[in-house]
């Protein structure tokens, strides 16, 4: 059984971050490929989001997350409260669409870049979140 | 322990009648797996739920750590 007060921090999170990723490292160095990809997507969308990373406190956040979403694996894109997905459907709502209106922004004409080039406005990305 | 495709793509099947699943070794390691399925269950279900159908039917294999990771493509049969 999940930890009852990390549960409750993760809650607050998911509801306090209305585009929330549960990955593997940091957007600046994300430390696993699938989690990468989703920061590319995001960073691609050009939104807003919070990022915890849950290399630090792993079994304790996969037991939060099979009970709040009945789901272990990293990484986990939160948005307004549900979890929409690991990469694979992340990166298949991105290409059909489904993420843009998800986000509620226009889908981008570009492609996830394997290396994001720096945005051009000031950027979009909020500081890491930390888990007690 | 390696993970038995055939045995993952009858366990996705039998927990989902009339799908059809495919499921291949993406690294040659036998524990970073693709799986497709194709599965009338799928109608007008969001996406992380026909994902959670797929992963459910081959929990044990994640449990008994067969599975590190896999990868799952769904499309709605028709």
């Amino acid at each position: 059984m999940a930890d009852p007060q990390l549960k409750e921090k993760v809650e607050e999170l998911i509801a306090a971050n209305p585009v929330l990723l549960f990955m593997k490292g940091t957007p600046d160095a994300p430390r696993c490929g699938f989690s990468m990809r989703v920061v590319q997507v995001l960073e691609t969308m050009n939104v807003d989001y919070g990022a915890i990373d849950v290399l630090p406190a792993l079994q304790p956040l996969r037991e939060v997350t099979t009970e709040i979403a009945d789901w272990q694996t990293f990484p986990q894109l939160y948005v307004n409260g549900e979890l929409l997905g690991g990469a694979d459907i992340v990166e298949e709502m991105f290409d059909s669409g489904e993420l843009a209106e998800a986000l509620g922004v226009d889908q981008p004409a570009e492609a996830p870049q394997a290396a994001p080039t720096a945005p051009s406005g000031p950027p979009q990305q909020s500081p890491p979140l930390q888990i007690e | 322990m390696a993970a038995d495709l055939a045995e993952l793509k009858a366990m996705i099947e039998a927990a989902l009648p009339g799908a059809e699943a495919e499921v291949s070794d993406e690294t040659g390691t036998g524990d970073h797996l693709l799986a497709v399925v194709r599965a009338p269950q799928f109608d007008g279900l969001s996406r992380i739920d026909q994902h959670r159908l797929v992963k459910a039917a081959v929990k044990e294999r994640f449990d008994d750590g067969a599975i590190h990771a896999l990868s799952v493509k769904t499309d709605v049969a028709r």
